[in-house]
């Protein structure tokens, strides 16, 4: 069985991406199977999709813990500890990172045990679609070659069919991105993995806690900023403090309330929580802020 | 005339509900009204309104409401009473599974009456029994005088640190509720120094107390600890019911095991009941002991926490045991057998027979004829469940009346 | 015309708590989160938020909440009657002087669109009727935004949800006409009604202010643009708030003393495709060919609502 599992944000199409490579997979005479998960996350937060092919019929259901392939399609998730796109990952398994980086430089930085593939698909994106991060005709695109296991007609296909919505036009789009990153990739070989032994879990008979660490009960309040919704951010809103007059609108008009006011009277934005919806860039008046892509800015702190 | 002896007042069931939650010092009461209940929210008004009780009594606009209210006043911090029948415990449902899971204690009463459709008023269980797995404690009373003891007991077992989950006290529709019979009413003093004042185990909301309750959980790993965390609090209070009998027995005299064995020492049949009808089958088994037939009964009284030891104690080396429901689930049976049958499951000294027979459905009544019929079943080694107890005087009954109902 | 003395005339003048601390999963550029973080630097830390399942159950998930003040989630209809039932018992631990003066707080309820206008208005009647000492914050995404955007009964005519599509037969999307919530709540007489913009935060604080002081049920509707299900980028979240206040489609209003009172009378209204042309619920009324009659009876509904007030 391969097993690949789709990372990146909502509102990216990774859903879409496990179902074409699924589509793909059941056209070219496979058995499929694919899974979105939805969690508490919304639009802009990490998501994760799986996909499972294989000869046989697929007794599997539920997240693919130990995925054969694994498709990031957003680099700002590498590092981040609740995605974790490595999470599973062994000696046996393929990670294709979206990214124009150097395949050398990812492995050493993640620890990874094999050699990850980097494709720019983000360029090719933009380039089809005129949309950087709608990514899922891409990653399934991506994820049907490297597999080895469809052909493009299938794959062509199965994009056809899961983009039945899409205007003629758009959907040409799409099938023109789909050949262009099929060709520009090569399948890998996957090893079958061996079935290890069964070993029992530690089951455990629960005590019973007191009443207040029995039941839902959170006293510490106001502890959400222990969650770091800045790893959402595609963008990155930066206060150009040249042009800004210190009017505080982008403080008033923050849903997350992450601009503050500094000892000086000069907004202040707090990057580990920003989800960066570029509210604030949109409603200053005096066009202080600038967009950046964040991905760009790691680019250049490093 | 004077009918007040020494403390004993004639009382209907729902009387004696109120009673309790007087004597429990409620200081709350969200209501809503449905027949058979309403004389209890009725006298609780009255009592609200002329300064007998000190609080609130809040008219709701439904059970669902009225279950929710009833549980976010107990997480604030004061003692609850509510109660509720049939369509209104089904209506306040998904409130009732809610504030179960906030861990709050508070006492309602369900006066038992079967569910549409078709439509009735009287009595059986498949209301209460709908709340089998919601994590309520569950208390069945046979008398007025059990309905009046466990409201009051049923405070102190909800309120018990270990336990903190609602208690439910039920009793069957018109049969009992409107029932009149002398029942002893403990003085306020000593129901004050049996039942102090609630103490929250737990944080109560106040402004100095912020807190979240109740938040959303993702993942099974969290849902399945609270869960777990709710299974053994409710059974917990199997625990805390027999210490709590101990000391209500040593101040008003009057002991309750979860269980109630009548004639069951030397009992070779065993008819299992709950509820006031269990009173037909004492009388039952009296005629049929006359009859030459050895015949016990065991009543239960606490249905949840589940007493599995102690039923598997109770029918452990007996001959033959008939479960009487006053419940259907269609397609299955009665709701209480398979927990009887499953309490005695793997054991060598498991009766040979343990019939489900359903009766007593929308109000029908038992009658002491069916013990026998009951009996020849659990004597025919052909018989199975589940066994109705419907005769061919029903079904003439019934053939009249569908000649009038159809063209 | 306004009954009170403003306490808020510029954005500094906000007051600078945060009652939420970020981190919360809900989606960016959430506009009704704009709006409860706004109510919340007025009313305070003191206030016990009722929640109605919905978008905002989000806002706490175990082990984690955003608020300073207390929070309690009940179910999609029940939120009002868990608020009585705190209020009540705050009441009685009062009157048994088992609560401090400064022990006491707020009880807010925070619902949706859907709890507020379908499955809660029946238990939020009965309170109006008791006249529960409360709060309502509905944040009014105009569809049942959490389970994906399906119609909810304030749902706009004209608009596409993912139960009311736009097809052949149905050109318009959802041919049914929003419930006007601020006229069901008036026609019981509450003290306090009030429509607020997440992108008018002085009008919004003001109405806190006021509220705050009084007693009885209250309620605020805050339009809350929803990048999601409306089909705008997040950024464009707040603009689109302010679109429907300049068109003239979101009067800001009050309900004082018996009395309405709009907040602000737009001189020269804009027409509302304005509003609808930016968003992909009302794409279909421009592409692939202009719905004129479908616009021009939107357009007509908003004339005929401020010939009443011009």
């Amino acid at each position: 069985m391969l097993r690949v599992r789709f990372h990146g944000r909502g509102g990216q199409g990774i859903k879409t991406a496990s179902q074409v490579l699924g589509t793909a997979a059941f056209l070219s005479g496979f058995q499929a199977q694919d899974f979105p998960l939805y969690g508490a996350e919304r639009r802009g937060a990490p998501i994760v999709a799986f996909t499972r092919i294989d000869k046989e019929p697929i007794l599997e259901r539920g997240p693919v813990a130990f995925p054969d392939l694994i498709l990031v399609g957003d680099e700002t998730l590498l590092e981040d500890s609740q995605a974790a796109p490595a999470c599973g990952a062994d000696a046996l398994t393929t990670l294709l990172v979206n990214s124009t980086k150097a395949p050398n430089s990812l492995k050493d930085k993640l620890n990874l045990l094999t050699m990850p593939v980097t494709c720019g698909l983000t360029k090719l994106c933009l380039k089809h679609l005129n949309a950087g991060m709608i990514l899922s005709t891409a990653l399934a695109a991506a994820a049907a070659r490297l597999t080895g296991l469809i052909p493009l007609n299938h794959l062509l296909e199965a994009v056809e069919i899961e983009l039945a919505e899409f205007s003629p036009e758009q959907l040409q789009k799409n099938l023109d991105l789909v050949r262009e990153v099929f060709e520009l990739l090569n399948p890998v070989v996957f090893q079958e993995r061996e079935e290890a032994g069964l070993f029992p879990s530690k089951l455990m008979a629960l005590e019973q806690q007191e009443v207040r660490d029995a039941a839902p009960l959170i006293t510490a309040t106001g502890n959400m900023n222990l969650r770091k919704t800045g790893n959402w951010r595609i963008h990155r809103p930066e206060i150009d403090y040249e042009e800004c007059n210190h009017c505080m609108i982008c403080y008033a008009r923050c849903p997350e309330g992450v601009i503050k006011e500094d000892a000086e009277g000069k907004p202040e934005i707090d990057y580990d929580h920003c989800k960066g919806c570029m509210i604030c860039a949109q409603e200053c008046p005096k066009h202080a802020i600038k967009t950046l892509w964040e991905m760009d800015y790691e680019h250049q702190s490093q | 005339m004077n009918i007040n002896r020494s403390n004993k007042r004639m009382l209907t069931g729902n009387k004696a509900a109120a009673w309790g939650a007087r004597l429990a010092g409620v200081e709350y009461v969200p209501a809503f009204p449905i027949t058979p209940q309403t004389e209890i929210v009725e006298t609780l008004s009255q009592w609200f309104a002329g300064g007998t009780l000190k609080g609130k009594f809040t008219n709701m606009d439904s059970e669902h409401s009225m279950f929710m209210a009833a549980g976010s006043a107990a997480a604030t911090g004061v003692r609850v009473f509510t109660a509720s029948s049939s369509q209104g415990i089904l209506y306040g449902m998904e409130s009732l599974y809610t504030v179960t899971g906030w861990r709050v204690p508070f006492v309602m009463v369900n006066v038992s009456r079967g569910l549409a459709t078709p439509i009735t008023l009287e009595a059986d269980h498949n209301d209460v029994m709908s709340t089998r797995d919601c994590g309520l404690i569950q208390l069945h009373a046979e008398t007025c005088q059990e309905i009046l003891d466990f409201v009051l007991m049923g405070y102190k077992i909800a309120e018990h640190p270990l336990v903190s989950v609602p208690v439910l006290v039920n009793m069957d529709g018109f049969v009992l509720s409107f029932s009149r019979e002398p029942v002893v009413i403990p003085d306020e003093k000593s129901a004050r120094d049996f039942l102090p004042a609630f103490q929250p185990a737990q944080p109560v909301f106040q402004a100095s107390l912020p807190m979240a309750r109740a938040s959303a959980v993702f993942g099974g790993g969290t849902y399945t600890y609270f869960r777990i965390q709710q299974d053994l609090a409710v059974r917990q209070a199997e625990t805390v019911f027999n210490e709590t009998a101990v000391e209500f027995a040593d101040r008003f005299g009057r002991h309750y095991e979860p269980l109630e064995r009548f004639h069951l020492d030397d009992a070779e049949v065993v008819f299992v009941m709950s509820n006031s009808f269990a009173t037909k089958g004492k009388s039952a088994v009296l005629r049929l002991r006359k009859q030459g037939v050895k015949a016990g009964l065991l009543k239960i009284r606490m249905f949840r926490p589940f007493p599995d030891e102690a039923v598997a104690n109770a029918l452990k080396g007996r001959a033959k045991v008939a479960v009487i429901d006053q419940n259907l689930a269609p397609g299955m049976g009665g709701i209480t057998y398979p927990e009887i049958v499953a309490a005695m499951y793997g054991r060598d000294d498991c009766p040979q027979k343990i019939l489900s027979v359903i009766g007593g459905l929308g109000g029908k009544d038992i009658k002491e004829n069916d013990f026998l019929s009951i009996v020849e079943k659990l004597n025919d080694p052909e018989s199975k469940g589940p066994v109705f107890l419907y005769d061919e005087g029903d079904w003439k009954q019934f053939q009249q009346m569908q000649k009038i109902a159809q063209l | 015309m306004t009954t009170t003395a403003e306490h808020h005339k510029k954005i500094k003048d906000l007051h600078p708590q945060e009652g939420m601390a970020p981190g919360s999963p809900l989606c960016a550029g959430c506009g009704g989160l704009e709006g409860i973080r706004l109510a919340l630097k007025e009313l305070g830390d003191n206030v016990l938020v009722c929640n109605a399942a919905g978008c905002f159950t989000l806002l706490s998930v175990y082990p984690f909440t955003p608020f300073k003040g207390s929070w309690l989630y009940t179910t999609m209809a029940a939120p009002v009657p868990a608020a009585q039932g705190v209020r009540d018992a705050l009441d009685i631990r009062r009157s048994h002087n088992r609560l401090a003066n400064e022990d006491d707080f707020q009880v807010m309820v925070v619902a949706g669109d859907g709890s507020s206008a379908d499955m809660g208005l029946s238990p939020t009647s009965a309170a109006i009727h008791r006249g529960l000492d409360f709060i309502y914050f509905c944040y009014d995404n105009e569809a049942y935004g959490n389970t994906g955007f399906q119609l909810s009964g304030t749902s706009p005519f004209g608009s596409a949800t993912q139960t009311t599509p736009v097809t052949g037969e149905h050109p318009a999307g959802s041919e049914i006409r929003k419930k006007d919530l601020f006229e069901i709540w008036k026609a019981q007489n509450p003290p306090y009604i009030a429509t607020v913009s997440p992108r008018e935060p002085i009008d919004l604080s003001n109405k806190f202010a006021r509220a705050k002081t009084m007693k009885g049920p209250r309620l605020f509707i805050c339009l809350s643009p929803c990048p999601t299900g409306w089909g705008v980028d997040p950024k464009d979240s707040l603009l689109v708030a302010k679109l429907a206040v300049d068109t003239g489609i979101f009067p800001l209003k009050e309900y004082v003393d018996g009395q309405v009172i709009h907040n602000r009378i737009p001189r020269k209204r804009i027409p509302v495709e304005k509003y609808l042309e930016p968003q992909k619920r009302f794409h279909h009324l421009f592409v692939p060919k202009r719905q004129d009659d479908i616009i021009a009876k939107i357009q007509a509904g908003v004339d005929r609502y401020w010939e009443r007030y011009e």
